[in-house]
């Protein structure tokens, strides 16, 4: 069973999306809730194997790590319709049971604490598949949790699997309105440090944007944590369709990814999906056709991550790449003619530095799911407006910091004893680099940034000995 | 034909038999017959000549004569001489002392008495094995002619013992026969001297009877002759288009079976005639069956087919559709037309169904043209070592049952058919394979017979199994008939181009991963930057030109033929159909423009160097130090000195990024790739007046298309 995937979820938010996640890829694969697979769904033709195992007895196994550090998530998913689902060893449940407090620091340290019982179960599964691609781990960044056990967890899995692909869908604090996790701006500075070291990918899922797009694309008044989950779990199921429903092209992780990120830091991405529907809502039905679809992708208000850019700025900000994967039955020429439009009517900003276009892998659609809708998009892209987040997520670090506050609650924990906050200054750093690179991107002399110093005679003078050579 | 028997020889020593006795006149020393002893006895017994009687005595005496010069035998007045040289012909001379007057009537009779011999001669001679189906009919028609013919005589004969004829009364009486007996000696002679049988003979008949067409009572009785004679030839025919099968002992029929092809070549041969020359048409065919003699030979082959596949299959019979005459109200015409209509609904039908051809061609399209890559990607997993072999030093049998392994554990574990495939490891290069295919139609054919590249030898070296790998495919009968030994090789050509650039971008993707290892350190600035987004363009090339190979060709022609093969009403279209789908996919894939597919490989081969350079050369840089450092740590304990490590391998990356050797030769790589890439716009731009399909490529490669 090759080029398997194995999803760990951390903490509360990681193991709702999760699950919705799960229960998205069990009905497109015709996979019952028991494991088991449906009368009508044996003539595949699919991938179940990236994403589950089976069992002697036939049944279907998730390849999935359930992680909390409290228990009512987990419980939750325990004593739902799909508790027979999962494997019962993969279910990790801290045994205080007190979770993390909103504290980077102490689910960290808690996850320092139970690295042995963790690792094990990584193990395992790693143990259990024939030539592992990655991991792909869910969580939010701005909790206790998922950030800081989270955190951990991707420092561990880039040492002991380092040539293993680990890529994270996390998702970003809603900014619109006042959390009740005032150290949120902590959290997420702390985790976004692992998420740039630790990570070749990460999904950027904006909650902001999320529920902007559940208000104002689905006209939900008060959108409720299962609708906007529903879409993350749209998402992350969309984006590995090309693994699941193999094609002519990015059959594996690797390939999916290398061809979105240009440099190693620069690897996070934002995602656009259409046409959106949540569970038992009648949609007003489109024509679908792939021009409109690709259209529509490329429209900010379809994007899952908000865009904190003013106006100027935003005029500078480029893509870098993206990939389109279309699912549906979609006449190929279609494709050509459609990209062939966008490309006469300007519609998409690239980088000047180094070729870039519309990628586009078409896959087959779930013959299990009724959709209304002919063709369905989404949309992967590497563009440099996200560094505008980073930003805002800076911004309100230098706030609180400013004020010293709340600092105390991680002062308690190892890496930050004795007010050694250094921890903080070291990713405060990182997270700055990284806004840089992300916009020396938009420079068209990318590729010279920072040799100044350096001295272009040097690179030139290094061409041409080669050449007289 | 040399299979027919011979003329049993109790046949030849017994002429009697053959009706030429009565011309094999006065054999010397023959020993005599009563009746020519009593006839000799009785000339030289009235040794008067004719011209002694009176003339009414000299009347009764030459129809007495004539009367056997009807049926062919000399009479005491009446002489036969046979014509030398012409198997057939005789001349009857009468005595000169005769009456003028009577001579002169008894003269105009002699032509009836010569055309029946003519006619009887040639009854007796085409009766032989021979002679053919179609001969041995006319004959016989010929023969129940003759015998009206006889049966007349024999009313004349008795007429005159009654003494009721006379001269004129013979003349008047002979008259009906006179002109159907010189219009059969016409058709006779030539089909004789021409030595024509089987269609010919028809076409001479139907020929004649045209030329006849003013005199109604000929024309008629040709059309009879023409009906009778052509009726064993129906036989045939029906039999062919009814069953398929040739059922032809004198090789009349004007369809010829080559049974030295055998349907296996189809599987092995590249330049199999199987299909084209099992069955062909021969010279020789009736001129009512020209306009139907290719609908006749493809019913006939379609229903062979079915028969080679255990098939019993027969066109339904009824009343109507014997066929029986070939009269111009051109029934027949509509009986070989439903025949045709129902043996190629029921082969298409067939193959359609239950040889599953669509099935068949969804499976090959998902291994040859990767339309499902996954269980590729894994098998480029199992078998990199091998593969990265000498292509001698590969065992096929490994490949085999990697390739197995690798079809069970993916998506192609569903697919009934994945049993079929067989993997076979060539022992050149795509490029040289090309150049020794000298059939298809390669756009340059001042290519095909330049010398070999200058150094084959440094190609056989450098080559290994990822360059010479290929897969192949067990096509069973009938299905060979549509994918046959070319189909599947131009099936192996595109496969070994997608497989290589799928090597070569998995490469790419593992040198990736290489430069994901530096994130630790900002790169802004270094070498690795640099590297990072020449990678990045080699990928995006590669992407670019799978995609034109298979979103933009292989898709879109295949999508053409399938719609193409719903509609199909033979089998000959399906393989037309099938042949242009693969010759256009070859062409679009560039494999027929060495030009182009040059420069394209020449891209390839500097992508993967520069994989295999960056791969060896950065982890060299800093992976020991690393190891070392695992070593070390061995558990993941708590309060392991982290910070020191990753402090510790930071420097070492960004010794690495800033390490000269490295940054040449990546700098190497950026332009030789640059600059191939550049030297391929002039090459793109300028084909793609001829080859249109080149535009798209230029667009998905370099990007163009968007300044203008």
């Amino acid at each position: 069973m090759p080029r398997e995937i194995i999803t760990i979820q951390v903490g509360q938010c990681g193991n709702q999306i999760g699950m919705e996640f799960w229960k998205q890829l069990c009905l497109e694969h015709g996979i019952g809730k028991d494991g088991l697979l449906e009368d009508f769904a044996t003539q595949g033709g699919d991938r179940k194997d990236v994403f589950f195992y089976q069992a002697d007895d036939q049944h279907y196994i998730p390849r999935a790590l359930l992680m909390d550090l409290e228990p009512r998530v987990i419980n939750g998913i325990q004593n739902s319709e799909y508790r027979n689902l999962y494997n019962h060893e993969n279910i990790f449940v801290s045994e205080h049971g007190g979770g993390a407090g909103n504290n980077w620091a102490s689910g960290y340290h808690q996850g320092e604490q139970v690295v042995d019982d963790i690792m094990d179960m990584v193990d395992r599964e790693a143990d259990g598949s024939d030539s592992l691609e990655g991991f792909v781990l869910c969580h939010s960044i701005a909790g206790g949790t998922g950030s800081g056990m989270g955190s951990y967890l991707l420092e561990t899995l880039n040492d002991r699997y380092s040539k293993k692909l680990v890529q994270t869908y996390s998702v970003f604090p809603n900014q619109m309105e006042t959390s009740d996790v005032v150290v949120q701006p902590y959290n997420s500075l702390l985790t976004l440090k692992r998420l740039t070291l630790n990570a070749d990918c990460v999904v950027v899922l904006d909650n902001t944007a999320l529920n902007r797009i559940a208000v104002e694309r689905l006209h939900l008044t008060t959108p409720t944590f299962a609708q906007t989950n529903s879409l993350v779990s749209t998402v992350m199921s969309a984006s590995t369709t090309t693994l699941r429903y193999p094609g002519y092209m990015n059959n594996d992780l690797v390939g999916l990814l290398a061809s979105l990120i240009p440099t190693p830091r620069c690897h996070f991405l934002m995602t656009g999906y259409t046409p959106l529907t949540v569970e038992r809502q009648v949609n007003m039905i489109r024509k679908t056709t792939v021009l409109d679809v690709m259209r529509r992708l490329l429209q900010t208000k379809n994007i899952m991550v908000s865009s904190y850019a003013r106006t100027k700025e935003a005029s500078h900000a480029k893509y870098i790449s993206i990939l389109n994967i279309i699912q549906g039955d979609v006449d190929p020429t279609q494709v050509h003619e459609s990209l062939q439009r966008i490309r006469e009517r300007k519609l998409v900003n690239f980088i000047e530095w180094g070729p870039a276009s519309i990628q586009v892998a078409l896959s087959r659609k779930s013959p299990y799911i009724q959709t209304t809708h002919r063709v369905s998009g989404l949309m992967l892209a590497n563009h440099t407006s996200i560094r505008h987040l980073f930003s805002k997520c800076l911004g309100q670090y230098e706030k609180l910091r400013k004020k010293q506050a709340f600092l105390d609650n991680y002062r308690k924990f190892p890496m930050f004893a004795d007010n050694d906050l250094s921890e903080f200054d070291e990713s405060r750093e990182i997270i700055e680099s990284l806004v840089d690179e992300y916009k020396a991107c938009e420079s068209p002399d990318y590729i010279k940034w920072g040799m100044e110093e350096q001295g272009e005679a040097s690179v030139a003078a290094a061409i041409d000995s080669k050449l007289v050579v | 034909m040399d299979a027919t028997p011979g003329t049993p020889r109790w046949n030849l020593e017994r002429p009697f038999l053959t009706g030429r006795f009565h011309q094999e006149i006065k054999a010397p020393g023959q020993a005599a017959g009563s009746r020519l002893f009593s006839m000799e006895s009785f000339s030289r017994g009235s040794d008067n000549v004719i011209g002694s009687y009176p003339v009414s005595v000299q009347e009764l005496l030459v129809i007495d004569d004539l009367l056997s010069a009807l049926v062919g035998i000399e009479g005491r007045y009446i002489s036969i001489k046979r014509v030398r040289g012409k198997a057939g012909h005789v001349i009857f001379h009468i005595d000169p002392s005769m009456d003028l007057a009577l001579q002169e009537l008894t003269e105009r009779i002699f032509p009836l008495c010569q055309n029946y011999v003519l006619i009887n001669h040639f009854v007796e001679s085409k009766s032989h094995f021979k002679s053919g189906l179609v001969n041995h009919a006319f004959a016989a028609a010929l023969r129940a002619l003759l015998l009206d013919y006889q049966a007349m005589v024999a009313q004349l004969e008795h007429q005159f013992l009654l003494g009721r004829l006379s001269v004129q009364g013979l003349w008047f009486f002979c008259q009906p026969m006179m002109g159907s007996l010189h219009a059969l000696s016409i058709v006779v002679e030539k089909a004789s001297s021409n030595n024509f049988s089987g269609a010919t003979t028809l076409n001479l008949l139907q020929s004649q009877a045209k030329a006849m067409a003013g005199d109604n009572a000929i024309r008629s009785l040709l059309k009879k002759m023409t009906q009778r004679a052509s009726s064993a030839y129906l036989a045939i025919l029906e039999r062919w288009v009814y069953e398929g099968v040739i059922d032809d002992p004198y090789g009349e029929f004007f369809i010829a079976e080559n049974k030295s092809l055998q349907k296996e070549s189809l599987t092995q041969d590249y330049d199999t005639k199987y299909w084209v020359q099992r069955y062909s048409l021969k010279d020789g065919i009736p001129s009512f069956l020209v306009s139907v003699a290719g609908i006749i030979l493809t019913t006939g082959k379609y229903l062979n087919v079915m028969r080679e596949c255990g098939h019993n299959v027969q066109v339904p019979l009824s009343e109507n559709s014997k066929l029986t005459s070939i009269e111009s109200n051109h029934h027949y015409l509509e009986c070989i037309k439903s025949a045709y209509d129902f043996a190629s609904g029921e082969l298409l039908n067939l193959i359609k169904h239950k040889y599953d051809l669509i099935g068949k061609l969804r499976s090959m399209k998902r291994y040859f043209l990767l339309d499902q890559g996954d269980y590729l990607v894994h098998f480029m997993d199992i078998s990199r070592d091998e593969l990265a072999k000498r292509p001698e030093e590969i065992s096929v049998e490994k490949l085999q049952s990697l390739l197995d392994l690798a079809l069970r554990s993916t998506a192609a574990a569903s697919d009934p058919c994945h049993e079929e495939l067989t993997c076979c490891v060539e022992r050149v290069s795509l490029l040289k394979r090309l150049s020794t295919l000298k059939d298809l139609d390669s756009t340059e054919p001042s290519e095909c017979n330049r010398p070999p590249d200058s150094d084959p030898q440094s190609e056989l070296l450098s080559i290994t199994g990822l360059e010479t790998f290929c897969l192949s495919y067990k096509v069973q009968w009938p299905l060979s008939l549509i994918i046959p030994r070319k189909a599947l090789t131009k099936y192996q050509l595109i496969f070994r181009l997608l497989f290589h650039c799928k090597h070569v971008n998995r490469q790419l993707c593992m040198a990736w991963q290489v430069h994901q290892g530096f994130r630790a350190i900002n790169i802004l600035g270094t070498a690795i930057l640099r590297s990072s987004i020449l990678c990045r363009s080699m990928i995006k090339f590669m992407n670019s030109l799978l995609h034109y190979l298979t979103f933009e060709v292989l898709e879109p022609n295949w999508h053409l033929m399938l719609d193409r093969l719903q509609t199909v009403k033979s089998v000959d279209e399906v393989i037309q159909f099938h042949d242009f789908f693969l010759q256009k996919c070859l062409k679009e894939c560039l494999l027929l423009l060495p030009q182009v597919f040059k420069k394209i490989e020449k891209l390839k081969s500097v992508c993967l160097q520069y994989a295999a350079s960056i791969q060896l050369l950065v982890p060299s840089m800093y992976v020991p130090e690393v190891a070392s450092a695992n070593n070390g740590a061995g558990s993941f304990g708590p309060g392991r000195s982290k910070p020191w490590r990753s402090k510790n391998k930071n420097q070492q990356l960004k010794l690495a990024a800033e390490n000269t050797i490295i940054c040449d030769s990546i700098m190497k790589f950026e332009k030789e790739f640059n600059d191939e890439l550049q030297s391929l716009v002039p090459i793109l731009s300028s084909s793609s007046q001829a080859e249109p399909y080149l535009t798209h490529l230029a667009q998905c490669i370099l990007g163009l298309g968007s300044e203008q």
